[in-house]
């Protein structure tokens, strides 16, 4: 309570006020999007699908109603969003039984066809099934300890298998692509010779080779930049900044990048109200 | 201690030198391990998706029993929930929508088209919004550094529509100066950059599965020792 | 209107323009119907003629690997893709690394064994002329299990048919029989398809996805890991482009370049505002 509860008596209208004329907006909306969506959307008229049209009339509603939240957060949205969680975990459910607990683990144990196939599911299915079980004790405080069998049989393997095709993929193949563009420049020098300075030079030799330095250069700068068991001092610190300067652009790079995939989302969800919902065609 | 910590670490001591050695070893032995491992985590793997469905379903029952602010909206949580798993149960066939319909479209389909598929689009297509007013709050080039994050991102932006050829054909004569400059910057700088930060990541990564298969990093196994 | 008593009266009104001339930027091109010409990019490119260059039977590789919150870049490409395939005759194997991708995987399939008819007059069979496998658990031990025996990972497609002497996958027993992978991705499952899928099994790999995550796929173009990729819905667009059969991607250039110069415009105009006070109090300063 304030000093001035005159002050405060005036708030609490305006707050009423407001509240009242959302409310009034709101229940406008909703008349709104009715009317349109049968007129644009009549799922009782002839030869019409009636699923689809209830489906994109459904569609058009929840999406408008997540559109709510740039007004401000508001109860419909919070509805719209929970029953998107709840629809998410009953399929998730479903994709569980359906993909992976019946073909995997149901079928070849209790619809297995004949008695070898029984015994090939039973050598090959008795472990995983019993240490999957077992990984179910982590929701448990007390017997938690037990799932601890499961996760390091997953995450040896995991770790083990990691480290060849880690190195493989991740450190020699992109070692080997750094240094190939100078080895192909030098390649093509030699072969074809071309006159310094020429098209054929400029495209072929020396633009490939500037442009390998500036990569690998870019590459060690980088790395620099990020080892902290040396301290960056003197030609490391300016090594370092070069490293930062490299980062900056990358990361302009990724934020145009980045604009570009979110404005495609909201440019797709347009497009579904536009074309899908309000029928509107395209010229 | 035995069972509880000993145990699990030689397992994966184990398991992870015998599944870094599989990949050298083109015996028929090692390509059966593998096999038969491979099936083995896939199972394991296939049960962690409870935990992750009981985790959720837990959170908001917890919710709505202490009502909790908000409890009411957790109920929604369960009439999706339970709405897709009847309408899977309960078959293809339930209701005067489908009667005589040659739809072979499924009420479950119907339910992940029309109703998970505009909210998660959605609901990630509000960020663009909210992407646009921070740029243009926040986006400055205070120094150097911001300058250069600038200026890419804007050549980048911009290189990547349709309409920076017409803008480059008339400034420049030729239609693809801007999209090659935008190019340029993606195949030296930015593959500098990102081949550093990938060559830090991997070397982490590798070092981190050492740390694991040698029982140093042992979070995985959860707290209590 | 503002919820924040901490921000200034004009902050939630600079906000709510701003949305509003985005939402403008987006609808107007809807209703313009004019088209922007275009390139499409060396990248896509490459990725179209190495699917162009597959003869008919042979078997492409898709694994879907986004969700419905990524369909709006990545649905236009999974199209076009299958329709390629159709159009070739290529044999498409389709399959996802998580579970809620399925739906929006099967409905790709759906929508261009449906196309396939009326665009190119070809009935197409899943099981004979593309499969759709649907979803394994497992993610990286699933490819590995795939770059070794593809049916015994899968010995069921979606539709509960056995893969075992299905046509659709005669002469492929692993990813080593596959001519090109084809991920599209909006989760971090490139690398991990180039690490333990084709890297080990010496094949081609492509990629689409989301256009955030392009950037970071340039080290594995570079070392032709990647033969190519489709980034965001400029790479669908190229990809319909190349096929000539325009698409959602295509359409939706005009709202991109709209909304990209829009947001460059904010940028610019902040930062010219700032510099310019700036100048201004560094002149009041000195006189």
């Amino acid at each position: 309570m304030s000093d001035y509860p005159q002050a405060d008596d005036i708030q609490a209208g305006a707050t009423k006020r407001r509240k009242a004329i959302e409310m009034g907006a709101l229940a406008l909306l909703v008349v709104a999007f009715m009317i349109v969506s049968l007129i644009r959307q009549n799922p009782f008229a002839k030869g019409a699908d009636p699923a689809k049209a209830i489906g994109v009339i459904v569609a058009a509603g929840l999406t408008l109603i997540m559109y709510s939240f740039l007004y401000r957060d508001n109860p419909l949205f919070k509805i719209g969003e929970n029953l998107y969680v709840g629809v998410s975990l009953g399929y998730t459910a479903v994709i569980t039984w359906r993909d992976f607990l019946r073909p995997l683990v149901y079928q070849p144990l209790f619809e297995a066809p004949t008695a070898a196939a029984l015994r090939n599911s039973l050598l090959h299915l008795t472990v995983p099934v019993i240490l999957g079980i077992v990984l179910l004790a982590r929701i448990s405080r007390k017997h938690g300890w037990v799932s601890r069998y499961s996760y390091a049989l997953m995450i040896g393997w995991g770790a083990g298998v990691a480290i060849p095709l880690f190195t493989n993929s991740y450190i020699l193949q992109q070692l080997t692509a750094a240094v190939k563009p100078l080895q192909e420049a030098a390649g093509a020098q030699a072969v074809a010779a071309p006159p310094a300075f020429s098209q054929a030079w400029l495209f072929g030799v020396a633009g490939p080779i500037f442009g390998a330095l500036v990569a690998m250069i870019g590459t060690v700068a980088v790395l620099f930049y990020f080892f902290f068991s040396v301290e960056h001092k003197r030609f490391g610190s300016a090594v370092s900044k070069l490293g930062i300067w490299f980062l900056m652009v990358s990361f302009g790079a990724s934020f145009g990048f980045t604009v570009m995939g979110r404005l495609s989302l909201l440019i797709g969800r347009v497009n579904f109200l536009l074309h899908d919902w309000l029928n509107i065609p395209v010229k | 201690m035995i069972l509880k910590r000993t145990i699990p670490l030689l397992i994966v001591f184990g398991i992870g030198v015998l599944a870094f050695m599989q990949d050298y070893v083109p015996h028929p032995w090692s390509t059966a391990f593998r096999d038969e491992m491979t099936t083995w985590t896939m199972v394991i793997g296939g049960f962690a998706m409870f935990l992750g469905l009981y985790s959720l379903s837990h959170m908001h029952i917890t919710k709505i029993r202490r009502k909790m602010p908000g409890w009411g909206y957790s109920i929604f949580v369960f009439i999706g929930a339970v709405g897709m798993i009847a309408v899977y149960i309960l078959g293809d066939t339930i209701g005067p929508l489908y009667a005589g319909t040659a739809n072979k479209k499924s009420l479950f389909d119907w339910g992940y088209e029309y109703i998970l598929v505009p909210c998660s689009a959605t609901v990630f297509s509000i960020l663009a919004f909210f992407m646009a007013s921070a740029a243009f709050r926040t986006f400055r080039a205070r120094n150097l550094a911001a300058g250069l994050l600038l200026a890419a991102a804007i050549i980048v932006m911009f290189g990547r529509v349709p309409v920076s050829e017409n803008v480059s054909l008339r400034l420049f004569g030729d239609g693809m100066v801007i999209p090659n400059l935008s190019k340029a910057i993606m195949d030296y700088p930015n593959l500098a950059a990102k081949r550093g930060i990938m060559l830090g990541i991997a070397l982490g990564m590798i070092s981190q599965s050492m740390r694991i298969l040698l029982g140093i990093e042992r979070s995985y196994m959860g707290g209590g020792d | 209107m503002t919820t924040n008593p901490g921000r200034p009266r004009h902050y939630e009104l600079t906000r709510r323009i701003i949305f509003v001339l985005v939402a403008l930027a987006v609808i107007l091109p809807y209703f313009s119907g004019r088209q922007q010409p275009f390139t499409p990019s060396p990248e896509v490119r490459k990725v179209f003629e190495k699917v162009d260059g597959l003869s008919p039977g042979d078997h492409l590789f898709i694994p879907i690997d986004y969700d419905p919150s990524s369909e709006a870049e990545l649905y236009p490409m999974c199209l076009s893709l299958l329709r390629h395939c159709f159009k070739k005759g290529v044999i498409p194997i389709v399959m996802t690394l998580w579970p809620t991708s399925v739906g929006i995987a099967k409905q790709g399939c759906d929508e261009a064994a449906a196309d396939a008819n009326s665009m190119f007059g070809k009935k197409v069979v899943s099981g004979k002329d593309y499969v759709f496998l649907g979803f394994r658990p497992g993610v990286q031990n699933l490819i590995l299990k795939m770059g070794d025996n593809l049916k015994g990972a899968f010995d069921k497609d979606y539709y509960n048919q056995p893969t075992q002497g299905m046509k659709a996958l005669a002469g492929v027993n692993s990813l080593k029989d596959i001519k090109l992978l084809v991920d599209l991705a909006a989760m971090g499952t490139v690398e991990w398809w180039i690490a333990y899928g084709t890297d080990r099994a010496g094949i081609p790999m492509a990629t689409g996805t989301t256009a955030v995550m392009a950037p970071d796929l340039y080290p594995f173009y570079q070392s032709n890991q990647l033969i190519g990729f489709l980034g965001g819905l400029r790479g669908a667009a190229d990809y319909e482009k190349l096929l000539k059969i325009p698409g959602r991607g295509e359409r939706g250039m005009l709202a991109q370049s709209a909304t990209h110069v829009l947001i460059i415009l904010l940028i610019l105009g902040a930062n010219i505002r700032i510099f310019a006070g700036r100048l201004l109090r560094k002149k009041e300063g000195l006189s």
